[in-house]
């Protein structure tokens, strides 16, 4: 037998928690003499026990950061940021360098205490490698950061003689990112940007230092020759401070790192 | 539901503040992410959608009307770019396939784990104005008069939808064998 429409209502009215006092008299008096509301009251109950048990899910870390870095800047912020994008292109930073909008460059910037007698690798393959998403395996560390100033992944890999460490970032101001590592027998083989302008770069025998603002996805090529085990430190500073610090380890397969 | 400091959040917002700004999205992140992602099933949609959202938030917050609670303002939007995004990519119909062929085997038919994702799937397959209530009444936690405002209907048109929704949905899972 079909049930009322108006029973109906009330039997969801009931479930939702917004039935009146009256109204639930009168579903009362219904339901216990008829199998049928009974039954569909069991039947929604159940579904929407169900649906409010569907999971709460976590936006991405770095999602409020892209939103933030989105979002116009006041006059004063804009100020600040111009004359901090200016100090970094100063002489002071005769290595750094701005790379253009939308393309794919690789870099073949280093001091010459470093490298003056050293080939580079071509790197430019390996530009499409670069993704915000590598997977975790075998060969590949990964940390994710998720500070006010900065978030996102940073993934380490390597390839053949190659250690490609990928950036995928957003900061809501000027961030510097400085990586350093003791073995003077790996050396800075490049640089690659993807989708964004504007990370600055230099680099020095064991110190790379990089500036980013806003949402940046590039990768940092370093030649590890002798297929050594590597420890990389990164420092993430903001308005001069440490805002996080962590190391990334390269361990030759089958060995610890 | 009752937050009663997004207005002076707004408020502060429209005199440039951007920490305030800063403050309405760490609160309200992760419901829009969630209503966008439970209407779009894909979490990069949801991202993109939520980032959307956002920044029209910020350029229209001359716009809202005080008069009216903040949040049903944000999710009416959350949820109109939702459907805009379907209609965009066209993925509704997709989406009705793909999730219409979930589940049929009669060895994935027990337990809550299954059901869950029985739920989902099938949440997938109404339209997309049913699902917004849905989502309003049993996501985002709305009572009827709030998910009235924010899709901007009377209350009793929310009510016939949010039962024929579910109707709807208690067959699709009677159909797939979860209910």
């Amino acid at each position: 037998m079909a049930i009322d429409p108006k029973f109906v209502e009330l039997i969801n009215a009931d479930i939702d928690g917004e039935i009146s006092p009256a109204d639930k008299q009168t579903l009362e008096a219904l339901m216990a003499d008829s199998p049928e509301a009974q039954a569909m009251q069991a039947e929604l109950s159940g579904l929407n026990s169900s649906l409010n048990e569907l999971p709460d899910l976590d936006p991405p870390v770095y999602l409020k950061h892209t939103i933030m870095a989105s979002i116009p800047k006041t006059e004063a912020q804009q100020r600040r940021s111009n004359f901090l994008h200016s100090i970094f292109a100063s002489p002071a930073f005769r290595y750094a360098a701005m790379f253009a909008a939308g393309a794919i460059l690789t870099l073949n910037l280093v001091s010459s205490d470093q490298l003056s007698d050293r080939a580079f690798s071509d790197v430019t393959g390996l530009v499409g490698t670069m993704s915000s998403d590598v997977p975790d395996g075998p060969g590949i560390q990964s940390t994710r950061i998720d500070r006010p100033e900065v978030a996102g992944r940073v993934t380490l890999r390597s390839s053949g003689p190659l250690l490609i460490i990928d950036f995928d970032l957003v900061s809501s101001g000027p961030v510097d990112i400085v990586a350093s590592y003791a073995d003077q027998t790996v050396w800075f083989n490049g640089f690659a940007q993807l989708e964004s302008p504007g990370a600055s770069i230099s680099a020095q025998s064991g110190i790379i230092t990089m500036q980013i603002e806003g949402k940046r996805r590039y990768a940092l090529f370093l030649h590890n020759a002798g297929d050594r085990n590597i420890s990389i430190n990164l420092r993430f500073m903001s308005d001069g401070e440490v805002v996080y610090d962590t190391d990334i380890q390269y361990a030759q397969p089958g060995q610890p790192g | 539901m009752n937050r009663p400091d997004d207005k002076n959040l707004v408020e502060r917002c429209l005199k440039g503040d951007r920490q305030a700004f800063e403050a309405l999205l760490v609160r309200y992140e992760k419901p829009v992410y969630n209503a966008a992602y439970r209407m779009l099933h894909n979490p990069e949609d949801a991202r993109d959608v939520t980032q959307t959202v956002f920044l029209k938030v910020y350029e229209n917050l001359d716009q809202y009307d005080p008069s009216q609670r903040f949040f049903s303002w944000i999710y009416r939007i959350a949820l109109n770019e939702s459907i805009n995004w379907l209609k965009k990519s066209s993925r509704q119909e997709a989406l009705e396939h793909e999730t219409a062929d979930h589940g049929n085997g009669p060895e994935q038919q027990a337990g809550d784990a299954q059901l869950g994702e029985g739920v989902e799937a099938a949440l997938m397959t109404i339209k997309s104005e049913y699902r917004a209530v849905i989502i309003l009444k049993h996501v985002l936690g709305c009572s009827y008069i709030e998910i009235s405002e924010a899709l901007d209907i009377p209350e009793k048109k929310v009510k016939s939808r949010l039962y024929a929704a579910r109707q709807l949905l208690q067959e699709r899972l009677t159909q797939q064998g979860l209910h």
